[in-house]
């Protein structure tokens, strides 16, 4: 088989994983299923996670000897983009990017693993903390003698989780432990979001917890773990904008004033070829990124590479889902029309893990000190 | 004769790569003007003595027969190393014409002649009423005897004033019932009474394009390329390589290379507004690269470009505004001022920069004319 084969065949794969993750998601009752979820107090649907898990959804960037299906980050991206697209609240990017992340390269033998990829259960990831002014502070949590005290905070998935894991402080050095989501005292504070998801502040006073692992691994695994997140983000993003986008075109061929449809002004015509190159450029540059986190191994690279896609999705996402409102006039301003549901979830997915402008940041710092290191 | 096409993609960048930095005078690097032919001869001398004048012409005609996905190589290692095209209208438009439309005796005379400079070209398409609505156009040839008479004004004609032949598209029936229709592409000597230049002093006080008017201007009539009244539909067919050709990230990248070195002399960085707008152009500038190397694969796929090919242009022209914009604001208040700026060793024409990225979002196709292209052709809006 040639290079060229071998590329080719590595997207037929591809194809076919958009192919089946689209036709479930669809099948499932497409965005119509999120603003039910939605209404219906906001968390996902364990069944829908289950049918994902079968579809093998989850387990897509797991190396296959640790059970999964060894395809990688692009493939994780695919996963993304397509749940992106109908706003679906189920953790895909969570579980495949941060909780699997996690467990994959610290304890690949945990029955957890097998039963996050089969669907079964759904794990929280703890590893922020806010500080006294309410921003992202350094951990301060503990663990000792098996047990945790102290707040973690911006916890995707806390309401709907069977555990959290949790990233704290035990010896000076860190740790990696699971609790149980019923265990003794754990308080769940839920901060409610723009798209009908919570966030949980947690608080822990002397829960129990087991120990996963510990030492310099743990903030590696984190990093690496935070940096494919972030890269899965940003496709989710994509996808969300290409659907917003689709929206709206259809709404502008079909809306008419002044005896038209609003889409033959040039006014008109002229922003929506600006939001279409702005989701090509997206796509391109996200799924390029994915495929370049996938060869690479070093860890500065990796996360450059992750911000570089967070920056470009968020700025898109934002751009599109507002246009997006504003072009569907008065009505894209009700929670009857769906773009609305698009603009929210861009909201959150946006805040979470960092923004356009903090990843350029992020992004230019890593540059410098790489032009610096050479 | 080398089939560069079996060649591997690697090893032919190689081998091109390596030509360039051998053999292309360093004094002629990013030329920031368009060059006259007395200043590039010795060069064009070298590329056709290696045979590769033409790298897009069959190998019949004296081309490099390179196919798409080799053709996009050549041209981005072209412009990594900021080889000058050199006067290439004759290689770029007219001879894939002639090679695609004209007539054995046309192949044998023109070609040759292409290849080696004896005939140096110019573009005669646009006119001061046919710009982007080019079909409009009104300079007319009619048949007397053995010749074209042509009357009528062509303008944005660049470098006509050091070409010896004009190839143009000239309004042969004006009664057609379209005004596509009536219009054909003809040859035509530019040292004759009939022709009259004058240049025209662009924002940048440079004199690359010019007016050229015909007042009854002769062409023996066998310099008619392709059917009469058949003009419009033969350079359309030529532009579908063009389009990613426009659309490449080089222009852009070569800019923001200019852009960090300025401004980092210029310690620009030490602000964290202009570090936001540079990450934010450099950025723009990667991911356009993406969507660039998206459609040169399906070009090296074999399949055919469609019409949102476009939309490279209009990112990347725009892109190159804001680098060069970014330019000025980094040179404060130098950045009015003519010519060179010195930083440390490098020295960067800031107003070059900035004059040069302004005519992009013009030519080719207005960026207003790519946006209503791609609002019909691929978003199918009506209207």
């Amino acid at each position: 088989m040639t290079q060229t084969d071998t590329v080719s065949s590595e997207q037929e794969d591809l194809r076919l994983l958009r192919e089946s993750a689209r036709t479930l998601f669809e099948r499932a009752g497409g965005s119509g299923r999120a603003r039910k979820l939605r209404d219906a107090g906001g968390s996902f649907d364990p069944n829908m996670v289950r049918e994902l898990a079968e579809a093998g959804v989850f387990g897509v960037a797991v190396p296959e000897e640790q059970g999964g299906l060894g395809m990688g980050l692009a493939a994780g991206g695919v996963i993304a983009e397509e749940a992106g697209r109908v706003i679906a609240p189920e953790p895909v990017v969570l579980t495949i990017g941060l909780s699997l992340g996690l467990l994959r390269r610290l304890c690949p033998e945990h029955p957890k693993m097998a039963q996050l990829i089969g669907g079964e259960v759904s794990l929280a990831v703890a590893w922020q903390e806010r500080g006294p002014g309410g921003a992202p502070a350094d951990a301060t949590c503990r663990y000792a003698d098996g047990r945790l005290t102290g707040n973690k905070a911006w916890v995707v998935g806390a309401t709907g989780s069977q555990g959290f894991l949790v990233v704290a402080e035990q010896d000076g050095g860190p740790v990696l432990v699971l609790a149980e989501a019923t265990a003794d005292g754990v308080v769940i504070d839920k901060r409610a979001q723009a798209d009908g998801s919570s966030l949980g502040e947690l608080s822990f006073s002397g829960t129990p917890a087991a120990e996963l692992a510990s030492g310099d691994a743990v903030q590696a695994a984190l990093a690496e773990a935070v940096a494919d997140a972030t890269a899965l983000a940003a496709a989710e993003l994509v996808g969300l904008s290409e659907c917003a986008f689709e929206i709206t075109l259809e709404y502008i061929k079909t809306r008419e004033q002044f005896d038209k449809p609003i889409g033959s002004f040039q006014v008109i015509q002229h922003r929506a070829v600006d939001l279409n190159v702005m989701c090509e450029v997206a796509q391109a540059g996200v799924r390029e990124v994915l495929a370049l986190m996938d060869r690479e191994t070093d860890q500065k690279v990796r996360a450059q590479l992750a911000s570089r896609a967070k920056a470009r999705a968020v700025t898109t996402a934002k751009r599109i889902t507002r246009d997006a409102v504003q072009l569907h006039g008065a009505v894209g301003y009700t929670d009857d029309f769906d773009i609305g549901l698009y603009l929210n979830r861009a909201l959150v997915l946006s805040a979470w893990l960092g923004d356009d402008a903090y990843h350029r940041r992020i992004w230019f710092d890593a540059r410098e000190a790489e032009g610096a290191a050479q | 004769m080398t089939d560069w096409n079996a060649m591997s993609d690697a090893d032919f960048r190689k081998e091109v790569r390596q030509f360039f930095e051998a053999e292309y005078p360093e004094e002629l690097r990013h030329l920031p003007h368009r060059p006259k032919f007395a200043e590039i001869e010795h060069w064009h001398r070298k590329l056709h003595a290696k045979g590769w004048v033409a790298p897009a012409w069959p190998a019949e005609y004296g081309g490099m027969g390179l196919n798409a996905a080799k053709l996009l190589i050549f041209y981005e290692e072209q412009q990594r190393w900021g080889v000058n095209r050199g006067r290439d209208m004759g290689v770029q438009m007219v001879g894939p014409l002639i090679i695609k439309f004209g007539t054995q005796e046309q192949k044998d005379y023109w070609l040759p002649r292409i290849l080696s400079c004896e005939d140096i070209w110019c573009q005669g398409y646009s006119e001061p009423g046919a710009g982007s609505d080019l079909a409009n156009l009104r300079t007319r040839a009619e048949i007397d005897g053995d010749d074209f008479v042509i009357n009528g004004q062509k303008i944005w004609t660049t470098m006509a004033h050091d070409a010896t032949h004009i190839f143009m598209l000239v309004r042969t029936d004006p009664d057609a019932p379209k005004k596509q229709q009536g219009i054909s592409f003809l040859l035509a000597p530019m040292e004759q009474p009939g022709v009259d230049v004058r240049t025209i002093t662009t924002l940048s006080g440079e004199t690359e394009f010019c007016e050229v008017f015909f007042d009854n201007a002769r062409t023996p009539s066998e310099n008619l390329v392709g059917e009469l009244n058949k003009g419009w539909t033969m350079a359309k067919a030529l532009l579908s390589f063009e389009r990613i050709f426009i659309g490449s990230p080089s222009l852009a990248q070569n800019a923001l290379g200019q852009l960090e070195s300025f401004a980092r002399g210029r310690g620009a960085f030490d602000d964290p507004v202009f570090r936001d707008r540079f990450a934010q152009a450099a950025l723009d500038v990667e991911d356009h690269a993406a969507l660039y190397a998206r459609f040169a694969d399906q070009l090296k796929r074999g399949e055919t470009l469609g019409a949102d090919v476009s939309m490279l242009k209009i990112w990347v022209t725009e892109c190159f505004q804001r680098i060069t914009e970014l330019m000025i604001e980094a040179a404060g208040p130098d950045g009015g001022t003519i010519g060179p700026l010195q930083v440390g060793n490098v020295s960067v024409d800031v107003l070059a920069s900035f004059y040069k990225a302004r005519p992009t979002t013009i030519y080719g196709g207005s960026n207003e004319i790519q946006r209503n292209i791609l609002s019909k052709a691929v978003l199918g809006l009506p209207g």
